[in-house]
């Protein structure tokens, strides 16, 4: 079951870009360090977001031209999958 | 303490930007480095002033790229475009945080323009070059000797007609005039966070309209296992740790100059300069003055500009003498010999000052 989503991003800037656009379209999230395992270059920030916001979200970011990285979902036991929004 | 040296740096900054600066001091750590609340709060009130400068000056956040001063963000911007013996057209107007690093360079510097506030003959002599070819373009948008507003906008135009990169020095037009990246559509645009940004020393911004060469390599928070800079900005010019501190400062400045309006500012600034200009002139200085001209005045006196300037500061009057790091703008105007004495108003210019100031010369003139 997905539980939370993970939208990656390059650099902190372009995660609080992020950040302020999901917000502005009243999609709560949570700015954080994308985990290591998930991290594809090193050191990098994400949003996490509830599972219903995601698809949305995706497509705001997209719209703002807020250049995100991968999308993934979380599921309970902590296991992430990329997903293709 | 009557302060004339805005053109070096802002000295009495709106009370917000002190506040700033020490409640960062208490509460930041490193931005864009940890996740704990600290160094949250550290990246909250970077991106917070990106995006007011981003604002102010028409670009998007992650354009704005945080340098040291304005000769930091000028020598990444020539770095970017100039290479050892490229031809770089620039006006009679620059200062030495523009032609040192070209000289270092070796770049082959052809001069446009050394008539002052005359937009005619720059705009006729720049074309010029430009016809020539040139690998770059670099110019103020104004004279910090003489406050002379060049015509950025046309000057830009050419460029862009030419095929021609160019930077622009805003060194002292940065939140007095308007400054729009998006309009101007420069390559670079280079300015201090304290001068007329109001912000701290040890602040700048180097707006960018393309990828810079990175002058500094280093940690950035970000890619961190590739072995080079990141290839995005505004992470590929800003490596080390950030000034914080100094950045929540400029962010206060921001948000100053956001309420009271910089055409408010401008028109204090321009016109007490003017008064000033007429009140030195009653003196029988040789005094320069004329259209287009911002905030700074300059004046050769009838004695050392030095030994004026140091008179004047015996009486709390603060002022700056000599070539102000512009020897090309001085010979341009034929006063390298002589050097100026500068006044340059800020945003809490007054009639006072000027009051003040002419009070000042009447003793220098009756000892």
């Amino acid at each position: 079951m997905k539980k939370e989503w993970l939208i990656t991003f390059r650099s902190v800037t372009f995660a609080q870009k992020g950040e302020r656009v999901l917000r502005e379209g009243n999609i709560s999230c949570r700015l954080q360090r994308t985990p290591k395992f998930l991290s594809e270059r090193g050191c990098s920030y994400c949003l996490r977001l509830q599972d219903m916001d995601a698809p949305i979200a995706v497509e705001l970011l997209r719209r703002k031209q807020a250049p995100y990285g991968k999308v993934y979902a979380i599921d309970e036991s902590g296991k992430a999958e990329e997903q293709a929004l | 303490m009557i302060y004339l040296d805005n053109g070096a740096t802002s000295f009495q900054k709106p009370a917000g930007v002190y506040q700033a600066v020490c409640k960062a001091m208490y509460r930041c750590a490193n931005p864009g480095r940890g996740g704990y609340a600290a160094a949250e709060e550290a990246g909250r009130e970077v991106f917070n002033c990106r995006e007011a400068a981003a604002d102010m000056f028409d670009c998007n956040p992650e354009q704005v790229v945080f340098t040291s001063n304005c000769t930091h963000g000028l020598n990444i911007a020539i770095h970017t475009l100039v290479k050892p013996g490229d031809r770089v057209v620039i006006s009679g107007f620059e200062h030495n945080a523009v032609t040192r690093p070209l000289n270092l360079l070796g770049a082959d510097i052809r001069i446009a323009g050394r008539e002052l506030f005359c937009w005619e003959e720059i705009l006729e002599s720049f074309e010029k070059e430009l016809k020539k070819g040139a690998q770059a373009a670099v110019f103020t948008h104004v004279s910090n000797v003489f406050g002379y507003i060049l015509p950025v906008e046309q000057m830009a135009t050419l460029c862009r007609q030419y095929g021609i990169p160019f930077i622009i020095d805003a060194a002292q037009s940065a939140g007095i005039l308007p400054v729009s990246l998006n309009a101007l559509q420069a390559d670079f645009i280079a300015m201090p966070g304290h001068k007329g940004l109001l912000g701290p020393q040890g602040t700048g911004i180097l707006l960018c309209n393309r990828l810079p060469q990175p002058l500094l390599a280093g940690g950035t928070g970000s890619e961190s296992e590739l072995q080079t800079m990141p290839a995005f900005l505004p992470d590929r010019a800003e490596a080390g740790t950030l000034n914080v501190p100094g950045i929540s400062g400029l962010w206060a400045g921001l948000q100053y100059l956001r309420q009271s309006g910089i055409e408010t500012i401008c028109r204090r600034e321009q016109k007490a300069a003017q008064l000033c200009g007429r009140l030195l002139a009653g003196f029988g200085f040789r005094v320069f003055s004329g259209a287009h001209q911002g905030g700074t005045v300059s004046f050769v006196p009838d004695m050392d500009c030095e030994e004026m300037a140091q008179k004047l500061a015996q009486q709390g009057i603060c002022v700056r003498a000599g070539l102000h790091c512009a020897p090309l703008a001085h010979e341009s105007a034929g006063t390298r010999n002589t050097g100026t004495v500068r006044v340059s108003f800020g945003h809490n210019a007054d009639f006072c000052q000027i009051l003040a100031l002419e009070r000042g010369i009447r003793r220098i003139k009756e000892e």
